[in-house]
C-alpha cells in the first residue's frame, strides 16, 4: 500500500475557522432579538383566513393551586402545558383582555376567577380546591388495639358521617365495656379545648352590636369611653391582619407597601377601566374610598394599592374567622349554616368554597388543626384532598 | 558580569525576566501592579455587577443573561466543532508511520534533549517514563535524557534518580541526572526553576562537549508523569522540519490523562478529560494557543532567552511568552495533534483528590500571571506589531476572565434577577419566560457533553482486569457533572488565583501528587 508523504488531515484553516465563527456571530445576531422578543411576550402569528403572519404581543397567567390532581381551563380549553412547579402553571400566549381561569377536579369545589391579562404582564392567582364532601379524622375517648376510634353509639354517628368521609376508620362499641379500649389522650386534650374555649357561636359582632345600643342610650359624656371598648378582635399572620369593623370583616395589610400581596392591586387606574377589569367593587374600593384615612392607597410602579379588601361573610353572621391553617391569603369563617373557607383576593370576586356545613357545631382552630364538636363528638377536619 | 551575548536583544532587558510588580520600581512597578490587580476585579466586578443589575436594573440583566445564554450555546458548537475536528486528526496522526513519513529529512544530525523534572513522585512513575522514551520507535542514541531531581525533595528522592539512570543510561545516547540546590535566590521553588537548572547543566556537561549545534536540539521538556506514544519524536521531527520557521516555534502535543484513568474518580477523569479536550481545541487554533504541559521547542531557542523563568508558577505556558516577547512576537504554536500519556489526578480518598485537583487548577488558572507580563511587555517591545499585542492581550484576557465568569454567570448568577429582580420585574412575562428560556437553551449546550463524552469513551484505554464493565457506563454518564465541575475546578479556583494576584498575595508552586501510592 503506498504510504502518503503528508498527513492527510491538516490542521483546520483559518479561512474554515473564520467562517464558521463569523456564521456563528450572525447566528447570535439574529437569534438574540428574536429570543429577547419572545420572552417579552411578542408571538409570531398565523392567520389563516388571510393567510398572512403577524407580531402580536401577548401576557401571562401564574396560577398556584394547593391541589395537585387538578385541571385548569383558560376560556374553556384546557392547560395542556407542563408545570412551572409541582403546584403551579404558568399558562403562555394569552392576548390581552379578560380571561376566565378555571380550576377544578372530581371531588373538589371549582375554584373560577375573570381577570384582565395584559401584554408582556403576568397576572398571578392562587386558586383553592375543597373537597365537596367534607372528610373527618374523629377523635373518640377510646380506641381500640388497631388504633381505630371507637363510638359508643352508631346512631350518634350516622347523621354526620352521612354527609362526610372519614379519613380514619372507627368502629362501634358492641359493649358499654371499655376495658379492652385504649383512652385517646387526644380526646382529652380536645375536649379540654372546648371546654375552656371561648369559642361559641356568639357573633363576633356581638360586641359592636352591644356598643351600638350603649350609644343609642348614652350621654354624650360616656360615648368617647363606650366606643373605646369596642376594639375589634384582630389576628395576624405574615403582616396581614384580619378585623372585625362595624359589621365586616376586613383583610388588612401591615406590611411594607413594596411587599404588598398582588391582589391588593389594579392596574390601569381609573374607575371606569378598573370596574371593567376587576369589578364594581373593587373600583368602588379603590376609588370611592381613596380619601378615607383608614384604607390608605398609594402607588407601587405603575398599580394602584388599597392596604383593606373586605371579605364575603355570605350576608351571614359570623361566628369565628381566622386564617386557614398554613395560609395568609384564605380566611376560615364560621358562618351561620356552616364553615367556609373564603379567599382574600377580591378580584372578579371572591371564591367561597364550603368546608363543613351545619348550623349546630363548634369550632376551634389550635396548632393549624381545625377541630369541630358536634353533638359531643369531636372531629378534626382534613381539608386536603389525597393525591 | 554575565555574558548575554547570546540572548535577543528584548531579551537583554533587566525586566525580561520580571515575575511580579515588586521586582521593578518607580512608574513600571506601579504599572505592573495594576495590570495584577486588573483580572481579579474585572471578574469580580462582572459578578458582583450581575448581582447588582439584578436588583437595579433587573431588565437589563434579564437581556444580559439571555444573550449570555445564546453565547454559550454557541460557544458550545464551536467548541465541540473543534474537538470533533482535532479528534479526527488525533486518530489520524496516532495512525500514521511517522517513522517512513521522517525519512525524506536528514534527521541524524538532529538529538532529542528531553527533560523529566521531578519532586517526590514515586520510583515507578520515573520508571514508567524512562520506559516510555526506550520503547519509542526513534534511535535511542540521539535521546539526550536528563533526570532533573530537586535536592529540597531530600536524598532519597535524589538517589532515585540515579537507580533510574542505573538501568536506563546505557540505551540513550546520554544520562544526566542533574540536582535543583534548594535555596536559590530570585527562584521560586518549583519545576520552572528546576528546569532552567537543568538546562544550564546539560549544555555545560553535555551539549557543549559534545559540540553540538544548538540548532541540531530539540528540547522536549516533560512532566514526570509523561509517557510518550511511540511515535512521538518522528512526529516532532516531521513537524519541526515542514514548520514555516522551526527555530521559532513551540511544539504542542495533545496531553491525554489516561495513564491511570481506570484507577482515577469519576470527577477526576472528567477534569483530565475536559483539559484535554481544551488542548485539542488549542490544536485546531494554534495561532490563540500558548505551550501547556509537556511540550518541545527548539534548544537554540531556548538559548537564546536564557532557558526562561525560575521565578515564575506557571512556566510552561511563560516559557511561550518569554519566546514571543523576545522574538518580537514571531513565535509560533505548532500543533503535532499527536498524544502524550499523562496522570489524571488522583489521591487515595474522594476528598483528598477534589482538593488536589483544586489545587492544580488553581495553581493553572494563576497562569494569569502572564497576563500580566505579555501585556507589560506589550508596552514595551513596540516591534511587535500592534495588531498582534493588541488582538493576543484581549484574547488572552478574555479567556481568563471567561474562565472565572462564565461558569458562576451561566449556572447561579444567570437566575438572580428572577430572585432579585424588582416588584415590575417579577409581574412581566420576562421574568417567566427568563428560567425557561434559560434552561431550554442549556438543555441544547448538553449536546456539547454528548459529544465530549463520546470522544473521551473512545479516547479510554483498554480496560484492565479486575474493572467491571459498568464502569463504561458510568464513564459516560459522569459527563453530568460537568456543570458543577466547572464551577468548583475552573470558576473558583480561577477566582481564587485571580483575587489572590489581585491583593499581591503571589502563589508558590505546588506539585500536584497524581498516582496513588
Amino acid at each position: 500500500m503506498h504510504m502518503p508523504q503528508e498527513p492527510q488531515i491538516v490542521g483546520m484553516s483559518k479561512q474554515r475557522r473564520n467562517f464558521f465563527f463569523w456564521t456563528l456571530v450572525l447566528v447570535f445576531v439574529v437569534l438574540l432579538p428574536t429570543m429577547i422578543f419572545y420572552t417579552t411576550g411578542y408571538r409570531l402569528t398565523f392567520d389563516d383566513d388571510s393567510e398572512t403572519t403577524m407580531v402580536t404581543t401577548t401576557g401571562g397567567m401564574y396560577i398556584t393551586t394547593a391541589n395537585l390532581e387538578v385541571d385548569v381551563y383558560l376560556d374553556e380549553e384546557q392547560i395542556e402545558q407542563p408545570r412551572l412547579f409541582r403546584n403551579a402553571y404558568y399558562i403562555q400566549n394569552i392576548k390581552a383582555g379578560q380571561h376566565r381561569i378555571v380550576v377544578q377536579a372530581p371531588e373538589v369545589h371549582t375554584w373560577v376567577k375573570e381577570l384582565p391579562v395584559d401584554s408582556y404582564i403576568v397576572i398571578e392567582a392562587a386558586a383553592f380546591n375543597l373537597p365537596t364532601t367534607p372528610r373527618l379524622r374523629p377523635i373518640t375517648q377510646y380506641v381500640n388495639s388497631d388504633g381505630a376510634a371507637v363510638y359508643q353509639s352508631a346512631a350518634t354517628t350516622s347523621e354526620i358521617f352521612g354527609t362526610a368521609t372519614a379519613t380514619e376508620p372507627f368502629v362501634f362499641a358492641t359493649t358499654s365495656s371499655v376495658a379492652s379500649f385504649t383512652v385517646n389522650p387526644e380526646y382529652e386534650f380536645v375536649e379540654t379545648l372546648f371546654g375552656t374555649s371561648t369559642a361559641t357561636t356568639t357573633s363576633v359582632f356581638a360586641q359592636f352590636l352591644r356598643d351600638m345600643d350603649r350609644f343609642r342610650f348614652a350621654s354624650p359624656e360616656d360615648r368617647i369611653a363606650t366606643t373605646s371598648t369596642s376594639t375589634p378582635e384582630v389576628i395576624e399572620q405574615n403582616d396581614v391582619e384580619l378585623l372585625s369593623r362595624e359589621l365586616e370583616l376586613y383583610a388588612v395589610w401591615r406590611g411594607q407597601e413594596n411587599n404588598i400581596p398582588f391582589y391588593f392591586c389594579v392596574t390601569n387606574s381609573n374607575a371606569t377601566s378598573t370596574k371593567a377589569r376587576y369589578g364594581q367593587h373593587v373600583a368602588d374600593a379603590v376609588f370611592a374610598t381613596s380619601t378615607a384615612t383608614s384604607s390608605p392607597i398609594f402607588m407601587i410602579d405603575d398599580q394602584t394599592c388599597r392596604s383593606e379588601i373586605k371579605l364575603d361573610r355570605l350576608r351571614q353572621d359570623v361566628y369565628l374567622f381566622d386564617f386557614f391553617p398554613g395560609t395568609s391569603d384564605l380566611v376560615l369563617l364560621h358562618l351561620e349554616n356552616g364553615l367556609y373557607v373564603t379567599e382574600i383576593d377580591d378580584r372578579a370576586w371572591q371564591n367561597t368554597q364550603p368546608l363543613y356545613l351545619g348550623d349546630d357545631f363548634t369550632t376551634i382552630i389550635e396548632n393549624d388543626i381545625i377541630y369541630i364538636e358536634e353533638n359531643r363528638n369531636f372531629f378534626e377536619i382534613i381539608p386536603e384532598i389525597e393525591s | 558580569m554575565s555574558d548575554d551575548s547570546h540572548l535577543l536583544p528584548y531579551a537583554r532587558r533587566a525586566d525580561f525576566k520580571v515575575a511580579r510588580a515588586n521586582e521593578l520600581t518607580g512608574k513600571d512597578r506601579r504599572f505592573y501592579r495594576f495590570l495584577e490587580i486588573v483580572p481579579g476585579v474585572a471578574a469580580w466586578a462582572t459578578l458582583i455587577g450581575i448581582v447588582w443589575a439584578s436588583i437595579y436594573a433587573s431588565f437589563f440583566a434579564a437581556y444580559f443573561v439571555i444573550a449570555f445564554a445564546i453565547y454559550w450555546v454557541l460557544k458550545t458548537i464551536f467548541l465541540s466543532y473543534h474537538v470533533r475536528y482535532n479528534y479526527k486528526r488525533l486518530k489520524h496522526h496516532m495512525e500514521l508511520d511517522w517513522g517512513r513519513l521522517i525519512e525524506r529529512f536528514k534527521c541524524e544530525d538532529y538529538y532529542h534533549l528531553v527533560i523529566f523534572p521531578y519532586y517526590q513522585e514515586p520510583l515507578e512513575m520515573l520508571d514508567d517514563a524512562m520506559k516510555g522514551l526506550a520503547e519509542a520507535k526513534y534511535d535511542p542514541k540521539k535521546l539526550i535524557v536528563v533526570l532533573a531531581a530537586e535536592e529540597r525533595a531530600g536524598k532519597e528522592s535524589v538517589d532515585q534518580a540515579y537507580q533510574i539512570e542505573q538501568k536506563y543510561a546505557d540505551q540513550f545516547g546520554h544520562f544526566l541526572v542533574t540536582v535543583h540546590p534548594g535555596d536559590v535566590v530570585g527562584e521560586i521553588a518549583g519545576k520552572g526553576s528546576n528546569v532552567h537548572h537543568a538546562l544550564h547543566e546539560v549544555r555545560s556537561k553535555i551539549i557543549d562537549p559534545e559540540k553540538i549545534p544548538y540548532k541540531n536540539i530539540l528540547t522536549s521538556i516533560f512532566d514526570i508523569d509523561t509517557v510518550i506514544y511511540p511515535d512521538y519524536f518522528s512526529c516532532l521531527m516531521w513537524h519541526f522540519m515542514t514548520a514555516e520557521q522551526p527555530f521559532k516555534s513551540a511544539f504542542q502535543p495533545v496531553p491525554l490523562f489516561t495513564n491511570n484513568l481506570w484507577e482515577a474518580s469519576a470527577v477526576s477523569r472528567v477534569m483530565a478529560m475536559s483539559s484535554t479536550f481544551w488542548q485539542m481545541i488549542m490544536q485546531e487554533r494554534p495561532d490563540k494557543a500558548a505551550t501547556f504541559s509537556s511540550h518541545s521547542v527548539s534548544f537554540q531557542a531556548l538559548y537564546e532567552i536564557g532557558y526562561g523563568q525560575a521565578n515564575v508558577v506557571s512556566e510552561d505556558s511563560r516559557i511561550y511568552w518569554n519566546l514571543m516577547v523576545a522574538n518580537d512576537g514571531n513565535f509560533d504554536v505548532v500543533s503535532l495533534s499527536y498524544p502524550i500519556a499523562m496522570d489524571a489526578t488522583a489521591a487515595p480518598t474522594l476528598w483528598g483528590t477534589i482538593k488536589n485537583i483544586y489545587k492544580q487548577h488553581r495553581r493553572w488558572t494563576y497562569g494569569v500571571e502572564n497576563w500580566v507580563y505579555l501585556v507589560y511587555h506589550f508596552t514595551k517591545n513596540k516591534n511587535i506589531p500592534l495588531k498582534k499585542r493588541w488582538s493576543v492581550a484581549l484574547m488572552q484576557g478574555e479567556g481568563y476572565w471567561s474562565l472565572v465568569t462564565n461558569p458562576i454567570m451561566l449556572f447561579i448568577l444567570g437566575w438572580a434577577p428572577i430572585f432579585l429582580g424588582t416588584r415590575e420585574f417579577h409581574a412581566t412575562v420576562l421574568s417567566y419566560e427568563l428560567p425557561i428560556m434559560v434552561r431550554n437553551l442549556l438543555i441544547v449546550a448538553m449536546f456539547g457533553l454528548v459529544v465530549s463524552s463520546i470522544i473521551a469513551l473512545s479516547l479510554t484505554p483498554p480496560r484492565p482486569e479486575g474493572y467491571s464493565r459498568f464502569r463504561y457506563v458510568v464513564m459516560a454518564l459522569q459527563w453530568i457533572m460537568v456543570p458543577i465541575t466547572m464551577i468548583v475546578f475552573s470558576a473558583i479556583p480561577g477566582l481564587d488565583a485571580q483575587t489572590r494576584l489581585m491583593f499581591g498575595r503571589y502563589m508558590g508552586f505546588w506539585v500536584t501528587p497524581k498516582r496513588v501510592q
